[in-house]
């Protein structure tokens, strides 16, 4: 009834919405450009598909500017204002992860060994899972569309075994007889892969935290 | 009406600085436009005098009878108390200076109705101990509800800004209801008013402190109530609201203040924290022995004043 006079959190919620759904347009581009590379190697669909990941990810911060820039005007109180912020800014670092572990393999043409591409696949794949699971959460938490905290504990497990796979490849790569920089290359690869787990866990517990502050 | 200038300077100074207690949150946290507030709070100050002002100003006209220079001097004698006061940093409530100045008018006229005084005394003290019960009571209602409701973040923050605009809107109703008589009661007293004019006027003066000077006292004092968090906020400014009312259902002007310290108490009380200063509930029981000590003191120095009277050639 009152909404006119709400325009400006309207048009916020709009887009937190369209910068949601272009997160997983990011990821979906990143998880293609991994397929590719695993099955094919670098070369030009893969280069596209970086391409694509990198612009979905400068996207990405455009509409957390512009949420920025309308939250300033006056919408939402400032404790509500500075825990939404937050929370974009901790969201905002998943697709950056996308984007420099691309950049490290496209950048550096890494050779990713056999014996590690199974556990570099269970990785990604884990990964992107948490990366699902919390732009869920983060979207049921903006819509109160499902419990939160289910999701919490999914994402806190599956951290958990990116984890153990990301600590059993880095053991798998100085066990082998690759030359060392090579093993420096691989392992900050694989550390920016994990990363995108943790982040997520970090994000699916700011949303946790910030929902529990709010009760009263 | 040059005779009622200490009235309206005392009902000004009374919107400038308590209006910050209805709508300082809302104001100072930048959740409604400060004009927004300004006219809604000068509104509804006017709308409570007319509406529920008139049994605080009977009570305080009963207290002693004036003449009409007496009725000027406790207003004068209110309002010097309230600004020095001010100016010192001290302690003040304008209702605990109206009814000091009324004490020493009555002891002038050796005439003080004890009963009444003693009714007053007791709404002073229930003040903040009001404030505090009814923080409780209406914390504990409103989180279930709120609890219950299950709203995400931006429905959450519009229903606590339109719940902020209403409970001081309240608040200011409320206000307007029970400080309306520390304006003008005297005033009455000495058959100067009658009771309608009182409140138009007192309610007008009011307002007109809340439109024309409230705006720095709304961001500093408001900042206060900010650092609780916006529930609570509201909480405090809602039941310091009921506190008012009640006592202007009553007929005992109280202090605002007092309430809302009264209510902060009850939310430190609620959460297991402190959330008031020790020095705080010291400067509240000073106000309540200085400032009508004063006050009536000003009274008597000004009856006194007036009185004197040249007499050449000794």
């Amino acid at each position: 009834m009152f909404n006119f006079l709400f325009k400006k959190e309207q048009q916020v919620q709009e887009l937190i919405s369209k910068y949601l759904d272009n997160l997983r347009a990011a990821q979906e581009h990143f998880e293609k450009a991994m397929d590719c590379y695993f099955d094919f190697g670098l070369g030009e669909n893969c280069d596209f598909l970086i391409e694509q990941t990198h612009k979905f990810e400068s996207r990405a911060d455009d509409f957390r500017y512009e949420i920025i820039e309308m939250m300033y005007s006056k919408v939402l109180i400032p404790e509500s204002r500075g825990d939404i912020l937050r929370l974009l800014e901790s969201i905002d670092l998943i697709p950056t992860h996308f984007e420099t572990v691309l950049f490290m393999i496209q950048g550096q043409r890494l050779k990713i060994p056999d014996f590690i591409t199974p556990d570099l696949r269970e990785l990604m794949r884990l990964s992107l899972e948490c990366g699902d699971l919390v732009t869920r959460q983060v979207e049921a938490y903006f819509k109160k569309t499902e419990n939160i905290k289910p999701l919490v504990e999914t994402i806190d497990s599956l951290e958990s075994r990116c984890d153990h796979i990301e600590r059993e490849i880095v053991r798998k790569i100085f066990a082998s007889d690759l030359e060392p920089f090579e093993k420096m290359q691989l392992k900050e690869l694989v550390i920016n892969m994990g990363e995108i787990s943790d982040q997520a866990d970090r994000v699916s517990r700011s949303v946790y935290i910030i929902n529990i502050k709010r009760r009263v | 009406m040059n005779s009622l200038l200490g009235g309206i300077f005392l009902g000004w100074s009374l919107g400038a600085n308590d209006a910050a207690n209805v709508f300082g949150t809302a104001v100072s946290s930048r959740m409604v436009k400060f004009w927004t507030a300004a006219i809604l709070a000068a509104t509804f100050v006017l709308v409570g005098a007319l509406v529920e002002g008139q049994s605080g100003i009977e009570t305080l006209q009963n207290l002693t009878s004036f003449t009409s220079n007496q009725a000027i001097v406790a207003s004068v004698a209110a309002a010097v108390t309230v600004t020095l006061m001010t100016l010192l940093g001290l302690p003040v409530s304008t209702s605990q200076a109206v009814v000091g100045a009324i004490l020493g008018v009555g002891l002038l006229n050796r005439q003080l109705n004890f009963a009444g005084l003693g009714k007053v005394v007791v709404c002073w003290l229930g003040t903040p101990v009001g404030g505090i019960v009814l923080t409780i009571i209406v914390y504990k209602l409103l989180a279930a509800i709120a609890n219950s409701m299950n709203l995400n973040i931006f429905q959450a923050d519009i229903l606590l800004r339109l719940c902020l605009i209403f409970a001081g809107s309240y608040g200011a109703y409320a206000l307007g209801a029970n400080n309306v008589a520390n304006v003008t009661a005297v005033f009455v007293g000495a058959g100067m008013l009658s009771v309608s004019a009182a409140v138009l006027i007192g309610g007008l003066s009011i307002g007109l402190g809340i439109l024309t000077f409230s705006r720095g006292v709304m961001e500093t004092v408001g900042k206060k109530l900010v650092r609780l968090d916006p529930f609570s906020a509201l909480v405090v400014v809602l039941a310091q609201a009921i506190t008012v009312h009640f006592y202007a259902l009553i007929g005992v002007p109280v202090s605002t203040s007092q309430a809302v310290i009264g209510a902060v108490l009850g939310v430190g009380i609620i959460k297991g924290v402190n959330t008031i200063h020790r020095r705080t509930l010291v400067h509240i029981f000073l106000a309540w022995f200085i400032t009508p000590f004063v006050a009536s003191l000003f009274a008597l120095f000004l009856d006194f004043a007036i009185h004197l009277r040249y007499i050449p050639g000794h």
